[in-house]
């Protein structure tokens, strides 16, 4: 017996198609994205890379890949250790990545736009050999894209398709999706999924990345668990049970959580009489009912959404990210009109509203993106302070008029009261540190006297300390009697923070509780979109 | 040795990027001044001119005298107006190319107020105002088109442009002609005209006209909520929306703006520079004003205070290139100071190339990284083989 699973074993051991031993990855800023990660991959074989934004999933495929060079760590071959200097390396080697974003080019057709990852895209020889190939291709994967049409005209599975066929003509051995069915609606998740099969079945190797945890057993041989860049988990999809996996992937709690206990000791009796006003009265602050909105690229991104956020209490909204958060914040913030739906601030109607209107209203938004959209970063400090209330009569003098002095007192102020750290407040936004520009955009739109807060990741990339800050300004803001509603991807910050949290997934909650009603997994198990806690996989 | 040289090369390299990058705006466009001035002191040399000699006469004839200042002052007034209708419009993000244009009409409108008469103070403002009107006028045609259809505005202005170039040729030959002389349009009225300065001079109150709109525009861009606004648009759209500004009518603002900079640039060529005081038939006086405004723009760092002092600068050269052509001995053609400002403007990309050079430097240094593993590859291949 012992020499027989010995010889299976090293019959599996020669088999395997590529070894990743102990990687590890720290990137500039110190981020250590990856601990001492080792996955082997197999031909035939289809592996889910389970895991929460930020734990390490891309990080890895992208050191596979050859986008990213690990700090420490080595790839093997059956044939020796390899090394990719950049993708191409790599896809020479046949490993080949799909990204979520996909590298097409819109005005090319797709048989164009696979010639052109090929060594000389732009003789017209290679564009026939291209389509000879590409055809059989298709005969052989059962894969089928139109050729000849623009793939700026093809719906977005088809443009996958074409990511993958783009892959697939390189002749390549192991083929990396990121987050494929996120773009996708079901019929075609069907039909990417038949085709993996397929591929598999042809002796592929897959990595299917995904935080779905219905997908991962639908479809994976076996799944691998990473939590904050280390692996948790590799095990045989039959054998796993939903649970168990959405307990890997979430984890125990960390720091946060006893910080929140060390909090919630004076604040407990609010927390409860939050809870009673909350079964007690009807709208909130915020009243918002069957919401629904698309997103960017016309799918439905916000579906039917009803809740209401009281003052004195921090709605928390915690998901993996994409799941319709950044567009149910900008639907209630007038950066969205929303297709359908009611919502209203203090009972005024605020949707077709823009910013200005509801700003006005008492709405004060700390945005997910700090570069993007809370600040104008070539704009000195003071401009900054006044972005979204530079029409108040506070800063606006005759002939509309800027009051230089009123606003230079109010930047002080803001420096002062925030503990914001710049040389003055005629620096340039750009010039201060991450921390420092969150605490800006905190401070100005606090400042603002808002009764309700729209906070969404309010601590990304934060150092602890700036993160912690801001944790506690939000909670000071909430004793004072603000309602706010945090959208966070970082579920230990959520659950500390929040009086009640809605667990987002596919535009949907898939529930409203306290956060005593619930456990680590249950969470787990509704990120992952699976509502039946004791369906096995 | 070599390793020391390399490394010391390395080290001025950088030195000298650093400087570059950090360089200071202003700085910026005096070094593109002199590279300017320096490539066309090659070319001269090149076609066995003196440079020396010329440049001597070219400034002599632009900065030496009261008539030389004055006539680069007279040349600089409507670059600054032109200039400003450019740089409004690259604060709030846009690259609007319609001076052009907008100064045409601006023009033709001034001549009208020679139909009828008016007491002279009314005359002469009812004079800038259709010339500001007209100039606003026909820039909103491509910002609607923009806001509207999403027509870009590089486009449609340069289109427009050339509408208002063959508009106004038929203007001057057929509505406006002046009955007596068939070559011009009829002339401003006496009691319109802007006063001459410097008497002796082309020098006339223009000039003023030009410097208290530049300023009201500095004013409206950095002192007021409507300026905060088109700026906030002109650097991050996104969250100047997030911001509650509404971009559509930033851009609007700016068009806007620059249509009442150019038309005025109109009013003053007509209004304020003698002799004709009227416009000529294939308008010599006007082509060119407005582009050339754009690369006053630049120099001028799209400031409106840096755009006086270039426009001053740009109007040298045209005044002074005049004295060089005529300098006995030397006479270079005034073409040689359109080669100047076109260097100028070129020069003006040299920072920005430096900007991007990390980059570049990057790419290098991984090509050179992936040769030496190859080299490396084969060699093992070898050893093995």
């Amino acid at each position: 017996m012992t020499e027989s699973t010995a010889r299976a074993k090293e019959k599996e051991e020669q088999e395997f198609f590529l070894r990743a031993e102990k990687i590890t990855k720290v990137y500039s800023d110190g981020t250590v994205a990856l601990k001492e990660a080792t996955l082997e991959i197999h031909p035939s074989e289809i592996i889910g890379l389970l895991g929460e934004n930020g734990a390490g999933k891309t990080t890895l495929t992208k050191i596979l890949s050859g986008l990213l060079p690990p700090t420490k760590g080595r790839v093997i071959s059956p044939r020796g250790p390899v090394r990719f200097g950049s993708p191409r390396e790599a896809l020479d080697f046949g490993i080949g990545m799909v990204y979520q974003h996909f590298a097409l080019v819109g005005t090319f057709t797709a048989a164009e736009n696979v010639a052109l990852s090929h060594e000389h895209p732009f003789s017209t020889i290679q564009l026939a050999d291209t389509k000879k190939g590409l055809e059989q291709l298709m005969e052989e994967s059962g894969l089928h894209v139109p050729l000849d049409v623009p793939v700026e005209k093809l719906a977005v599975g088809e443009q996958q398709r074409v990511e993958v066929l783009k892959v697939l003509s390189r002749d390549v051995d192991l083929l990396i999706l990121d987050e494929p069915t996120s773009v996708l609606t079901p019929l075609e998740v069907n039909e990417l999924f038949a085709l993996l099969r397929r591929l598999r079945k042809d002796g592929k190797s897959i990595i299917f990345i995904t935080h779905k945890l219905k997908e991962v057993g639908s479809i994976t041989d076996r799944v691998v668990v990473l939590r904050h860049g280390e692996m948790v988990g590799d095990l045989k999809t039959a054998g796993a049970t939903t649970e168990q996996l959405a307990r890997l992937m979430v984890g125990k709690a960390i720091d946060v959580e006893a910080r929140a206990v060390e909090l919630t000791e004076e604040e407990l009796p609010h927390r409860e009489s939050a809870r009673v006003e909350e079964m007690k009265s009807g709208p909130g602050i915020l009243h918002v009912e069957n919401l629904n909105a698309r997103g960017d690229t016309g799918k439905i991104a916000v579906e039917d959404l009803s809740f209401d956020v009281h003052a004195g209490e921090i709605f928390g909204v915690a998901g993996v990210e994409g799941n319709g958060q950044t567009e149910l914040v900008e639907s209630l913030t007038g950066l969205r009109v929303p297709t359908s739906g009611v919502a209203t601030i203090n009972g005024t109607n605020i949707l077709g509203k823009d910013p200005r209107e509801i700003y006005r209203l008492g709405v004060a938004h700390i945005p997910e993106n700090r570069w993007e959209l809370g600040l104008i970063l070539p704009f000195t400090l003071a401009e900054n302070a006044i972005l979204g209330v530079h029409q108040w009569d506070e800063f606006k003098g005759p002939l509309s008029f800027l009051r230089r002095r009123k606003i230079n007192q109010h930047v002080q102020e803001l420096m002062e009261r925030f503990e914001i750290r710049a040389t003055g407040p005629s620096a340039p936004a750009k010039s201060l540190s991450g921390g420092n520009q969150q605490k800006l955009i905190v401070g100005r739109e606090l400042a603002k006297n808002p009764d309700i807060i729209v906070a969404a990741q309010p601590t990304r990339g934060l150092d602890i300390g700036s993160a912690q800050y801001i944790r506690d300004l939000l909670v000071e803001m909430r004793n004072n009697g603000r309602a706010i509603l945090l959208v966070s991807a970082d579920l230990d910050e959520v659950l500390a923070l929040s009086d009640r949290i809605a667990i987002m997934y596919e535009g949907r909650f898939m529930t409203i509780a306290l956060p005593a009603d619930l456990d680590r997994e249950t969470i787990g198990l509704l990120m992952g979109g699976v509502t039946a806690v004791k369906e096995g996989v | 040795m070599s390793s020391e040289v390399t490394k010391s090369s390395s080290r001025l390299w950088r030195a000298t990027g650093r400087t570059l990058t950090g360089l200071n705006p202003a700085l910026e466009s005096v070094l593109a001044g002199v590279v300017g001035l320096l490539a066309g002191a090659l070319l001269m040399w090149i076609w066995g001119y003196d440079p020396w000699k010329a440049y001597m006469a070219m400034f002599r004839g632009a900065y030496g005298d009261s008539y030389g200042l004055a006539s680069s002052a007279a040349r600089g007034a409507p670059l600054i107006l032109t200039a400003l209708t450019f740089s409004i419009c690259v604060r709030a993000g846009m690259f609007n190319i319609g001076a052009e244009g907008q100064l045409y009409m601006g023009a033709i409108a001034a001549v009208t107020i020679g139909y009828f008469t008016l007491p002279s103070g009314l005359h002469i403002t009812a004079g800038i105002i259709f010339a500001m009107i007209a100039g606003a006028v026909w820039s909103l045609v491509p910002a609607i088109l923009k806001l509207t259809r999403g027509v870009h505005e590089v486009i449609s202005t340069i289109m427009f442009n050339w509408i208002a170039r063959f508009l106004a040729f038929y203007m001057v030959a057929f509505i406006l002609v002046d009955p007596m002389r068939g070559e011009k349009t009829i002339s401003i009225p006496m009691n319109a005209r802007f006063p001459i300065l410097v008497r002796g001079t082309d020098l006339s109150y223009s000039l003023f006209a030009a410097v208290l709109f530049a300023i009201v525009i500095y004013f409206i861009l950095w002192h007021t909520t409507m300026g905060y606004e088109v700026r906030a648009s002109g650097f991050n759209p996104k969250a100047a929306r997030y911001g509650g500004i509404k971009s559509k009518r930033t851009m609007l603002t700016s068009f806007i703006l620059g249509g009442l900079a150019a038309g005025l640039a109109g009013a003053t060529v007509v209004m304020g520079n003698p002799p004709t005081y009227a416009v000529i038939s294939g308008l010599p006086q006007l082509m060119n004003v407005g582009f050339d405004g754009m690369a006053v723009a630049m120099v001028g760092r799209n400031h409106p205070i840096g755009i006086i002092i270039a426009a001053l600068f740009f109007g040298g050269l045209t005044a002074g290139g005049r004295v060089m052509q005529f300098y006995g001995s030397n006479p270079v053609p005034l073409e040689m100071v359109r080669i100047v400002m076109g260097a100028i403007v070129l020069a003006m990309s040299i920072p920005e190339l430096f900007r991007i050079f990390p980059a570049i430097k990057k790419q290098g240094t991984e090509l050179f990284s992936l040769l030496r593993r190859l080299t490396s590859r084969v060699s093992h291949k070898e050893g093995s083989a």
